[in-house]
């Protein structure tokens, strides 16, 4: 997808490389960060992350990033939480991601056109982007969590996945009305080639560029997302550690033990920079007229 | 969608907090406290009048103001200031008299008459008189009236067919003259001065009129009252002093006003700032930081540990039927660890009863026995091997949490200490209203917290909407357990019926042993509330019934009288 000209715009922007290794060492924090975590994200130690004075101790020997509310070692649970949180949004964006290529692509394939000169296929798909965008999120997050009774990672993806793929479908339908004229597409329809066939062949391989591009800024908003939700409490349930349950937990200490909201709030600014910066700069590597 | 992903506004308090912290952290920053808003007179100046007091809280009014059917905390505080009783509780938990003059015992204990203070003036300008007691007792347990306290008056005298729509007044209530009033109880009951110094009966003004009615702007004889637009819902109360109180001279205050729904970070800064003048929802750390600064000595005061929590297990459900295993979970709790959640509020609970209540020290309770909850669990017929950390309980149990407080933490020790002994539990985080719902329906959720503060400084307020046959619903039953020992049933039943006050001891010591061996709950901790006031707050004490009782307090700010003068506070 990046030929030689676009990795070295890549690579001499700063920022974008900035951005990729801030995601790469959070992936590899996610990664090993439990491995190397002398305590369990859910086991409490009350011989040692208890303080003189009962407050949780600060970050030293045994516990790096001090320990939380009830002595749990916020390292272990910022990697493990980290884990999941990356997980959730990587999936959530696939599946927005291809809800909103499926969508655009077809919308802006068919934009202008009706159906037995009746029915715009684009007209119908866009107002639904619409009223989707109109729809309150959390108060559909919530109805949904309440329906199932249970919120596991699996119910957080889908809620967000299923929720955020209108940015893209709107991206991807412009995109596909610039290709969708060029030449080689008119000639492949004039050819007689399915509509079907002109899109995965022809439409998907030259929209490509700002649909990775659309995905890597998406990741950055899923995590915030699944952090509002954990932090309203309405993502998933304790004791499984999650970023914005950590930030919502240590909020009242901020004064007296500021690691248990610096950890977590470091994390999700890193992270949501990380991957903003980075699509960015896929951006302007793959398209740089748009730079 | 657009908005939370574009615009997590939701998250930017607390990410803006994070980044204040990611800045303080590598300075080991820890904001000095500022100095108390200082007295212009001392300690030992005389009450002075006027001012008023600033209180704020992260709850509401959720009861409303009405006495009749409140149960919150807040309501009842508020309530407390507007409505003056017959009886009330003093500083040492006596029932003193208030706004009658005096009262005796007849008939065995099955009488008791009240002779009111002549000349007591109500709110809306009229004098109290018997009348006004009777009507008042006949709207609070009128059958139209959504009273949930109205059941602890069942011995009252005509209780049943008044309550049942069969009679047009409450036959146990009688107006003996313009100032004298009796209550006839069915059987003799030794609680009921205390009952009656619960807001529930207090003495409303006649524009209530005879039944109750949401509309009605709360009107009393206490203190402090409540004008037109002096309740600003979800937002402020302000209540303002009542000139015709019949104490001369009090209260103090010109007025007293609460805002409602402040996070106890923003009360903090606002208390540190002087903008409020007394501080209750402080977090465990702040508290910490007031009580170690010197500056601070003396101005904070622990309130009376009258609030019980404990590991409620539903016993007509699996596996809680099974005495063994509910007493292998009290066994299981290693309850100085719950209480390190907030060491400054919480005490560690053994038994039913709160700090304030307990009488013999000698008395064990439950205790954290890690061997003696393996062997409960061996004899209930799920032996755990902690070596191989195999047996148990084979299903996980649901646990019922709210989003509130401290019981999210501690729920999480609680399941730590249970798995030690193979018993499996998962949350199901709920609102306050709906975990209340399905915690007191029948068969609805087998474990949960449980959590009950005192109405009235007596073990009859623990063991009766408790542990009692008589306090199971289907729906709504405060006997979370859903418990029944018709030998509990009985030991509570003959201590109502007890004047005796030492023998009455005796028998809720033998209910407090069943509770704690059948374990309906696994007792945990104990809490208590701290409020710290500026220095210039003088006359407040946390009352060990009442929450927030500001009738006696006065005010000495420095430089109030300037402010007065000025029209606004000093710049």
């Amino acid at each position: 997808m990046l030929d030689a000209r676009a990795r070295a715009r890549f690579t001499r922007n700063r920022s974008a490389v900035a951005g990729t290794a801030i995601v790469a060492a959070l992936v590899v924090f996610a990664l090993v960060g439990p491995l190397l975590a002398s305590h369990g994200p859910l086991e409490s130690d009350f011989a040692h992350g208890v303080g003189p004075d009962k407050m949780p101790v600060g970050p030293g020997a045994g516990f790096p990033l001090g320990a939380d509310r009830i002595f749990r070692d916020v390292f272990a649970r910022l990697a493990v939480a980290g884990r999941l949180s990356l997980l959730i949004a990587v999936s959530a964006t696939l599946l927005a991601t291809l809800i909103g290529a499926v969508v655009g692509i077809v919308a802006g394939y068919y934009e202008g056109k009706r159906v037995a000169r009746v029915v715009s296929v684009d007209g119908i798909m866009m107002r639904a982007i619409d009223v989707l965008l109109a729809f309150p999120f959390l108060l559909l997050v919530m109805a949904i969590g309440a329906a199932l009774d249970r919120t596991s990672a699996v119910t957080i993806f889908v809620i967000l996945g299923v929720t955020g793929w209108m940015g893209t479908a709107r991206v991807l339908r412009a995109k596909t009305m610039q290709v969708r004229s060029l030449d080689y597409v008119v000639a492949s329809r004039a050819l007689g080639q399915p509509a079907a066939g002109v899109m995965w062949k022809h439409v998907l391989p030259n929209v490509a560029g700002p649909l990775v591009v659309s995905a890597t800024v998406l990741v950055a908003q899923m995590i915030v997302a699944d952090s509002v939700l954990s932090y309203l409490g309405v993502g998933i349930a304790p004791p499984t550690p999650t970023w914005g349950r950590m930030l919502f937990e240590g909020q009242d200490y901020y004064a007296a033990a500021p690691w248990l909201v610096a950890a977590p709030g470091a994390v999700i600014l890193l992270s949501v920079w990380g991957f903003n910066m980075l699509g960015e700069g896929l951006r302007d590597a793959l398209d740089p007229h748009d730079a | 969608m657009r908005s939370i992903l574009t615009t997590p506004d939701a998250l930017a308090p607390a990410l803006a907090i994070a980044a204040a912290a990611l800045l303080a952290a590598p300075l080991g920053c820890d904001r000095a406290l500022p100095s108390p808003t200082a007295s212009s007179q001392g300690t030992e100046a005389a009450p002075q009048q006027g001012g008023t007091m600033h209180l704020a809280t992260f709850g509401d009014l959720r009861g409303g103001l009405d006495p009749v059917g409140t149960v919150d905390g807040i309501s009842l505080g508020a309530i407390h200031l507007i409505f003056a009783g017959l009886v009330d509780y003093d500083d040492h938990v006596r029932v003193v008299p208030e706004l009658a003059e005096r009262w005796d015992i007849d008939d065995g204990g099955r009488t008791y008459r009240f002779v009111l203070r002549t000349g007591v003036t109500m709110q809306d300008g009229t004098e109290l008189t018997a009348d006004d007691v009777k009507r008042s007792a006949e709207r609070a347990l009128h059958p139209s009236t959504p009273d949930p306290n109205a059941s602890a008056f069942t011995n009252l005298a005509g209780y049943e067919a008044y309550a049942g729509g069969k009679a047009e007044h409450l036959a146990g209530v009688v107006v003996e003259g313009r100032y004298v009033v009796a209550f006839h109880l069915d059987k003799p009951d030794s609680t009921f001065p205390q009952l009656l110094a619960m807001h529930t009966l207090r003495p409303t003004c006649k524009t209530a009129g005879d039944r109750y009615s949401e509309a009605w702007l709360a009107c009393g004889a206490g203190p402090f009252k409540l004008l037109p637009d002096g309740w600003q819902r979800g937002t402020t109360l302000r209540l303002v002093r009542h000139d015709g109180y019949f104490r001369p001279g009090r209260p103090y205050l010109d007025a007293v006003e609460w805002t409602f729904n402040m996070q106890a970070l923003a009360q903090r800064v606002r208390f540190e700032r002087g903008e409020l003048d007394l501080a209750r929802d402080l977090t465990g750390a702040d508290e910490r930081r007031f009580l170690a600064d010197p500056r601070w000595k003396g101005l904070g005061a622990m309130g009376a540990d009258k609030t019980i929590y404990g590991e409620s297990m539903n016993t007509r459900m699996r596996p809680f039927d099974n005495v063994e295993i509910r007493r292998a979970v009290a066994a299981a709790i290693d309850r100085d660890h719950q209480v390190l959640v907030q060491p400054s509020r919480m005490s560690v609970l053994t038994q039913a009863l709160p700090l304030m209540l307990q009488d013999d020290p000698s008395f064990a309770g439950q205790r954290y026995d890690y061997p003696a909850a393996l062997e409960h669990m061996r004899k209930a017929g799920y032996p755990y091997d902690p070596a191989t950390q195999t047996g148990g309980w084979p299903r996980p149990i649901e646990y019922l949490i709210y989003d509130q407080g401290l019981n999210v933490y501690t729920a999480q020790l609680v399941q730590q200490d249970l798995a030690k002994i193979g018993i499996h539990i998962f949350f199901k985080m709920l609102s306050w209203a709906a975990f209340l719902s399905i915690q007191q329906r029948a068969n609805a959720s087998p474990m949960s917290q449980g959590n009950w503060t005192l109405d009235y400084p007596d073990p009859s307020s623990i063991f009766d909407p408790l542990f009692t046959t008589a306090a199971l619903a289907p729906e709504g039953s405060y006997n979370t357990a859903f418990y029944s020992n018709p030998r509990l049933d009985d030991l509570v039943a003959r201590a109502h019926l007890e004047m005796d006050e030492t023998a009455r001891r005796a028998l809720y010591r033998e209910a407090n042993a069943i509770v704690c061996d059948e374990a309906p709950w696994a007792f945990t901790y104990g809490h208590h509330t701290f409020e710290m006031r500026q220095a210039y707050v003088h006359g407040f004490a946390p009352h060990p019934v009442w929450p927030l009782d500001v009738s006696g307090v006065w005010l000495d700010r420095a430089g109030q009288a300037l402010e007065h003068a000025l029209g606004g506070p000093l710049p």
